[in-house]
């Protein structure tokens, strides 16, 4: 669908259309969870539409696996819920309900039902969050059948994809948004316009090498193409998008053409985004590769709070353009300078809480 | 209970559902039906007694031991014969089996073999209804291990503070599997409930269907009035083990004389005459559903995938 926007937007902004639009567009749309009518309206983004849309915006207890079935019981009832969580690791507490019933509502029952929700996940990151407002799950919910998982890097990827998951899709769809990214400005002009809102997206078209980011982790690829550009490096970057659905031929394409694949995910690498991307070159084509695979994720350990421990454990701008560089000239003095300036980095030093 | 027309026509409810749960203890040995069975034999006067109370827009949302209340509420049998045999003729293409049965179709909303899921979804469904202004009840179906779940109390509290007519219904059968209400069970089940300003109502004579509708009835129509939720609790009696198709009094851990005790009191076992009168109607309907099952081809390659997304 065509959508209009302004030249800049926020993610936020974008967050805060897509819900403005879901509600507007049917009465069947509901949005519920903690915090949805407070102050800070989900970081700003359900903000006052409570008072826009009474009775369809629901404050809960703190009972996400209860609340999770309740939009279980609504999507069969022909409502379209959309459930926060304004922690991903909150999550976790509704897990039987979105693996055990949402998941399986359709197929189990032979097709009698459909489960069309959306549930929000928020990452956290930065101001010491620490082990349980910090994780990335993607992998976890993306191993479920049934489940549609996907990872918005811009506000353009917001829109359409919630327009579709909420107009289109009629199914369960787990969405990881980036708490960090909420405050960027995001230029909206540069995007091609995608045939599948849920389809991964060449954000970048290169020759030397391949990166397959997911979420903010596309941003630092974008970064760090910029960066090697300058010093001879072309790197093509896709942002995979749908964590559960990668496209298979856009990453092979690439691959094929580059011979080399880094994989840069939000979240840790064993059982992960890197090993299904892996898995797919290594089903398709493993010869296309002329050099090992480079992945990067979180540090294999809970996320620690001290902020010198959460500095090495993220990969960064830093590490991005190390490692890309190193795989292209296949040593360790590349010879590519590495930046002084800290774009993204000086981005979550002068990010404060609270939340 | 007198033996007028309103007693005949629940009584043969109660004996069609047992009379099929006897075919499928006669079918299993030949694994025709592939899969587990919770037989709901002893239970059967409760979902007739409900869903007597219940009008066609009313949802139930049930259990893996769900049977009964899928009969009860008019799903149909050829169909679920045919689910038990895994065929692509039976109610949900041989997806579901015994454990998942659902006939959207009459209010059956779908069951779950993971103890007290979908009581939050019955909810659910009860909001969706007030939020699209449609008419029905939400009645959801548990037994009385399934109160044990952190969910059970999270239910309750959404449904008495958002205001929802569900109806939470317990059948206390005593038994989480092998294990009793003493080894589980700190609180009382109702008094419980009624600590989150909803009211209840209990009913010790599970087997009488006739009084179980009464309540029922008096207790939806208060629902439909006032909107708000209510808890049922009815003392039942499982016959047979907790799955499969036989009895396990050997096993040692209840005792076998309260469940002869119970049948006695039982209309199905007691008044054999009507059994007489009601058998060879029943009988012949399910063999023609069995007949319908054997008929249906196997799902396969070509439903694997569907309906995943």
């Amino acid at each position: 669908m065509t959508i209009s926007l302004p030249p800049r937007m926020t993610y936020r902004d974008g967050l805060a259309t897509a819900m403005r639009r879901a509600m507007a567009e049917s009465d069947n749309t509901i949005i519920i969870g903690q915090g949805v009518t407070d102050h800070k309206g989900i970081f700003g983004t359900t903000s006052d539409l409570h008072k826009e849309f009474p009775g369809r915006v629901i404050e809960t207890p703190l009972s996400e696996d209860a609340v999770t079935g309740l939009c279980v019981g609504g999507a069969i009832n022909g409502l379209y819920p959309i459930n926060t969580h304004i922690r991903a690791d909150f999550g976790l507490l509704a897990v039987n309900q979105l693996i055990n019933m949402a998941a399986k509502y359709k197929y189990m029952f032979g097709g009698l039902f459909q489960v069309p929700m959306l549930v929000r996940m928020v990452i956290g990151r930065s101001w010491g969050q620490g082990a349980q407002h910090s994780q990335s799950l993607q992998s976890l919910f993306a191993h479920i059948p049934g489940l549609t998982v996907v990872m918005p890097s811009t506000p353009e990827a917001i829109l359409r994809t919630y327009d579709h998951a909420v107009r289109t899709h009629k199914g369960p769809v787990v969405s990881f948004e980036h708490r960090l990214m909420y405050d960027l400005s995001f230029d909206t002009d540069q995007h091609p316009p995608v045939t599948d809102p849920f389809g991964s997206r060449l954000e970048r078209r290169g020759k030397d090498v391949t990166i397959v980011a997911t979420s903010i982790m596309v941003l630092e690829a974008r970064r760090a193409a910029a960066h090697l550009a300058q010093h001879g490096i072309d790197c093509e970057v896709i942002d995979l998008h749908c964590v559960s659905r990668p496209d298979r031929k856009m990453i092979m394409d690439s691959v094929t053409k580059t011979g080399k694949l880094v994989v840069a995910d939000t979240s840790w690498l064993p059982y992960g985004v890197s090993a299904e991307v892996c898995r797919i070159v290594a089903e398709s084509d493993p010869g296309v590769l002329k050099a090992p695979v480079v992945n990067l994720g979180m540090a294999l350990a809970p996320c620690p709070t001290a902020k010198s421990l959460e500095d090495v454990y993220y990969p960064d701008l830093h590490l991005t353009i190390d490692a890309v560089a190193k795989l292209v000239r296949g040593k360790a003095d590349h010879g590519v300078p590495i930046p002084t300036h800290k774009s993204m980095t000086d981005f979550y030093k002068h990010f404060r809480g609270p939340f | 209970m007198s033996r007028n027309d309103r007693y005949q026509e629940l009584f043969r409810q109660a004996l069609r559902i047992r009379l099929v749960e006897e075919k499928v203890i006669e079918l299993y040995p030949s694994d025709k039906i592939q899969s587990p069975v919770h037989l709901s034999i002893g239970q059967e006067a409760v979902a007739v007694g409900v869903c007597e109370a219940l009008r066609p827009e009313d949802a139930v949302y049930i259990t893996y031991r769900g049977h009964a209340f899928y009969m009860a509420k008019g799903g149909p049998l050829p169909e679920l014969m045919a689910e038990l045999y895994g065929r692509r003729n039976g109610v949900s293409g041989g997806k579901a089996g015994s454990m998942h049965l659902a006939a959207p179709q009459v209010g059956v909303m779908g069951a779950s073999a993971v103890v007290g899921s979908t009581i939050s979804v019955a909810v659910g469904g009860a909001m969706a209804n007030r939020i699209l202004k449609k008419p029905g009840l939400s009645v959801v179906c548990f037994g009385d291990g399934a109160t044990e779940q952190g969910t059970y109390h999270e239910s309750l509290n959404l449904a008495s503070l958002y205001g929802l007519p569900a109806l939470f219904l317990c059948e206390n059968n005593g038994l989480a599997v092998h294990a009793s209400l003493a080894e589980r069970q700190s609180y009382r089940i109702l008094e419980h409930a009624r600590s989150y300003g909803i009211e209840t109502v209990r009913i010790d004579e599970g087997w009488d269907f006739l009084k179980i509708g009464d309540v029922t009835r008096q207790v939806t129509d208060a629902m439909r009035a006032d909107g708000r939720p209510r808890v049922m609790e009815v003392m039942t009696c499982r016959y047979k083990e907790h799955v499969g198709p036989g009895e396990d009094f050997a096993a040692g851990y209840r005792s076998q004389a309260e469940v002869e005790a119970w049948m006695a009191k039982d209309p199905l076992c007691a008044d054999t005459a009507l059994v007489a009168e009601l058998k060879p109607a029943l009988d012949a309907e399910i063999d023609q559903a069995v007949a319908f099952a054997e008929a249906g081809e196997l799902p396969g390659l070509d439903d694997l995938l569907t309906d995943v997304y």
